[in-house]
Formats: C-alpha cells, structure tokens, sequence
C-alpha cells in the first residue's frame, strides 16, 4: 500500500473495469473499450499524482472510462452518421445507472462472465491465455511476452486472432449450458495456474514476490469452485497447489527481498495455516479418476510442505509425481524437473541420464532453467567445460536481476559442494 | 523563497511513444509518490497538463499563424527554491519530466 492505493492497483482495476464494460456492452466493443480504460488510467495518474485520491477511486475510474467510451462512441458516429447514432443511445442507456452506483452490479460475476468469454472454445488455447492476460489482468503485450517464453510480434499475432473471434460473437454468453461451462472449464483453469505462476514465479526484480496476483489466482479459483459445475477434483488439485505455494511464498525471499532457494530457506516461515487449507483441498482432489497436472503439481509441492529439512525431502515421491505429470501432460520442463529431483534422490549423474538424448525445443533451450539446470548437473558430475558453458548461457538469459542472483548463489553452492 | 516557473516542453515527436501498462503506471505512481515526499518544501504549485487554448489579441485570429501552445508545451508546475539549481535539482528528479523526447524549462518568475 503506497499512498491509498493497493499493490498492483491499476493493473485489477483494468480488468475490473474491462470485465464490467463488456458485460454491459459487449465483447465486439473490447478493443474501445479497453482504450477508454487505458485512457481513463492514465487520466487517473495524472490527476491523483497532482491532487490527491478520490474517496472512490473504483467510482471515479469507472465514470471516466465510460465517459471516455460514450465520447469515442460520439466520434464514431458523427464520423458514419446515422448508423452508430443508435449505438450510443445503446451505450448511454446500458451504463445509464453505472457512473451513479457504485459498484454495478456484481463485479465478481462479470470477472467470471469475462475470463469464459476469453475461454471462448472456438480462440485458440494461445489466444484465450493472451487475451485473457491482457483484458483481466492488465497485462500488456510486452509482460506478456515475457511470461509466456514468446515474442511480442507473437503475442499481437494471438491477440488479434482472440480479438476478432470476440468481435463476432457480439455479445458474452449470458448464461453458458451446463454441458458449455464444463467444456471450457479446463482452459479457465489454464488461466487462473498461469496467473497465479506468474505471481509466484516473477520476473521483475523490484517485486520479487507478487504475493497480490496470487492471492487474486486463488480468489478467482475459489469463485469458480463456488459454481456446482466448477468444483471438480482438478478444479480442488489447483487450489491446493495454490495455497501450498503460497504458504511457502514469505520464506521465498530474505529481509533484502533476495529471492532464496529451497535449501536456504527458514522453514518456521512456512504458513501453517496455508499449509493446512492446501492439504485439506488435496484431500478433497483425491476424488474420481480424473489425474491431472494439477494434482501432480499439489503432490509435489505437499511434499515439501511435509518435509521437515531439505535433506528429509521425499525425492523418490516427488521423482514419481513429475514422472506420472509427464504421461498426463509430456513436457520437457517435466523431464527437465524430475531430472533434478533425481539428482537430489540417486545422484546427479542418474539425474543427467533423464535429459540425455532430449532434444529441448528452442525456446526451452534459450530459457535460463535449461541452462541453469544443465550447469548445475554438470558441475555436480565433474564436467567442469560443459557446466561453464550452461552457467554462462544461464546468466546471460536471466530475465531479471534478481533471478541473476539467485542463479550465480545456487550455482556458486553447487561449485562449492563439489569441491568439498 | 523565489519561484520558477518549469514548463514540460516537447522536444521532438513521441506521438508514437508507448503507452504505458498498468504495471508500469503502478511503478510512475509510487515514483511520483516519492518525489512528492522528497521535495516537500519545493512545489508550490504541481500545476498539471494544458489542454486546448485560444490565443486573445487586438489583431484578428487571421493575422496568425500562431502555433498551438500545447504543441509546445505539455505541462506546467511551480517550484520553490533557494536559487535557479536547486529549482534545476527538483524538476530534474520529477519522474517522468527529462526523459527522450521531452525536457523541462525552468524560468525564474520575478516576485513584483
């Protein structure tokens, strides 16, 4: 909290205010929409900066927004004449009540209407994560580029394609069928794990920890498992690998903010409480005969809420949970993990022999876990040149300072322990 | 304590400058936040952004041209200071202000 305003006050508010704009005008209006919202935040940076915050900052946004959206609906009609004229008697009368009451409607709901309508079936999976990181967490193309390991020229590619497919539907499906919620459930999970990993995972040095972006993973999961068709054993596996992360989210960094790795940290730190909410709703996952990536994921990370040091940690569970999440789900950053859970369980020469012969896709191998990974395993098994090479590659593509410092200390550790 | 007059002047076009992300707005808003704490005795007057204007003479509006004052200027603030680089010192530090593409004037306004 900096000067009344929440952490990441601007980027929820965006997608507070795009969520409730298209509720009320529809998703063939984003891209307006989402300028008017731009717009409405900037003027917001501008006026509060210089004079102070209104009692209602959530309020004021909104009347800017819409003003700034019946304004452009103006422009446009007075550029084609007759035809738009309707649309901004449409416009006007749709958010006739919203600049006076404050919030409209349930805010909550039209976050929920929005995240199925970017879990449109017919937008490619890529597209739903892009626009769904863009219109509900405020994201922009860059950050987005970034989270997703893609280029921005990609993410515009994706945006585009999900903008248009919205732009035909003309409105969000008011009330989905049954048999429509739960076939887009999965990919709305996608959503909220990515969400919440890029939370938990940052890559911005100055807030290492984005523990804000988590908390809103885990409370827009909890709306979905709120829903009779939402709460299913995957949807309960996401929130316990949620709250088991987050339990452990405070001792992932140091009183400087330095990121610190799993063997550093002070245990006592861990959130208990976290810990017992995650486990009961791994409790509640282990229903049916449905085995997901998310309760591969919630597996692993229990078992490092139970172990009582690094060294008491169950490798061979967590060996076996990556290796039954590479059968669900085959991916090289699976492979890659088990590789070092078995380094830690038999040794890092067994751990080598899981990635040999694999051949990382590009945007694996240029990523700095490969590298890191790789130079950690090699200088473990005495390849001195070959651990070099990674350890510089590792350096260079760190994303940010602080994931930098954490790679030269857990490969520093590394040197260390081999030469004792 | 004198007062100088900082005008934000446009240096060359940044029409196509990026718009800022949220986030990013986040990080301006601390800063500015910051700045604000830093120089508590300095701004008098944060001022703010000019927008459309009419220039009023005795000659008729087509004696012109006359250039749009906000094409030229984007902003305007009034800082107190003991002398011109102190004044320098705090509009300098203004996030956002010195930057490519945009520069600040500082003018001492003379007290009658």
């Amino acid at each position: 909290m900096i000067s009344g305003l929440t952490e990441h006050f601007f980027r929820h508010e965006y997608g507070r205010l795009v969520a409730m704009l298209v509720r009320r005008l529809g998703a063939h209006r984003l891209e307006t929409i989402e300028d008017a919202v731009q717009s409405a935040l900037v003027a917001a940076l501008e006026s509060w900066t210089v004079g102070s915050i209104p009692d209602n900052p959530s309020a004021w946004l909104f009347r800017v927004a819409h003003n700034r959206m019946l304004d452009e609906l103006r422009r446009q009609a007075r550029h084609n004449h007759v035809v738009l004229q309707k649309e901004v008697v449409v416009v006007a009368d749709a958010t006739e009540n919203g600049p006076h009451t404050f919030p409209p409607g349930d805010v909550q709901d039209d976050l929920l209407r929005m995240l199925f309508a970017c879990c449109e079936r017919s937008i490619p999976d890529e597209s739903q994560l892009v626009i769904a990181l863009k219109t509900l967490c405020g994201f922009d193309v860059s950050e987005i580029a970034e989270r997703l390991f893609t280029s921005e020229a990609n993410v515009y590619k994706r945006l585009g394609r999900a903008r248009s497919r919205l732009r035909e539907l003309k409105c969000l499906s008011v009330n989905l069928s049954p048999e429509e919620f739960s076939a887009r459930l999965s990919g709305v999970r996608s959503i909220l794990y990515l969400l919440f990993t890029e939370g938990y995972l940052s890559s911005c040095a100055e807030t290492a920890i984005r523990q804000e972006l988590c908390e809103e993973a885990i409370r827009l999961t909890h709306i979905l498992s709120e829903h009779p068709a939402g709460s299913t054993p995957e949807t309960h596996a996401l929130l316990a690998l949620m709250h088991l992360h987050l339990a452990r989210m405070a001792a992932r960094q140091d009183g400087a903010g330095r990121l610190l790795l799993l063997e550093e940290q002070d245990r006592s730190r861990w959130d208990q409480r976290e810990i017992e909410v995650g486990l009961h709703w791994l409790a509640k996952s282990a229903n049916g005969n449905n085995f997901s990536r998310y309760h591969a994921e919630a597996g692993i990370a229990a078992e490092h809420c139970l172990a009582l040091s690094y060294g008491e940690t169950r490798w061979d569970r967590i060996a076996e949970c990556y290796a039954l999440w590479e059968q669900f789900a085959p991916s090289p950053v699976h492979m890659l993990n088990r590789a070092v859970a078995i380094a830690e369980w038999r040794g890092p020469v067994e751990g080598l022999a899981v990635l040999d012969g694999l051949e990382p896709p590009s945007w694996l191998a240029g990523s700095y876990l490969w590298s890191a990974v790789l130079a950690d395993l090699h200088r473990r098994c005495g390849h001195d040149e070959a651990a070099q090479h990674y350890h510089d590659t590792a350096m260079k593509s760190a994303p940010s300072a602080a994931v930098g410092d954490l790679l030269q200390r857990r490969l520093e550790t590394s040197r260390e322990t081999r030469a004792r | 304590m004198p007062k100088y007059l900082c005008l934000q002047r446009t240096l060359a076009s940044n029409q196509n400058e990026a718009k800022p992300s949220p986030a990013q707005m986040q990080g301006m808003y601390e800063k500015f936040n910051l700045w604000r704490e830093k120089f508590p005795q300095n701004l008098s007057d944060l001022g703010g952004r000019l927008g459309t204007g009419r220039l009023v003479t005795v000659q008729s509006p087509s004696d012109g041209p006359f250039v749009e004052v906000k094409e030229l200027i984007g902003g305007y603030m009034i800082v107190s200071a003991q002398n011109l680089d102190e004044a320098i010192q705090v509009a300098r530090e203004c996030p956002g202000l010195v930057r490519p593409g945009s520069g600040v004037e500082v003018i001492e306004i003379h007290a009658p």
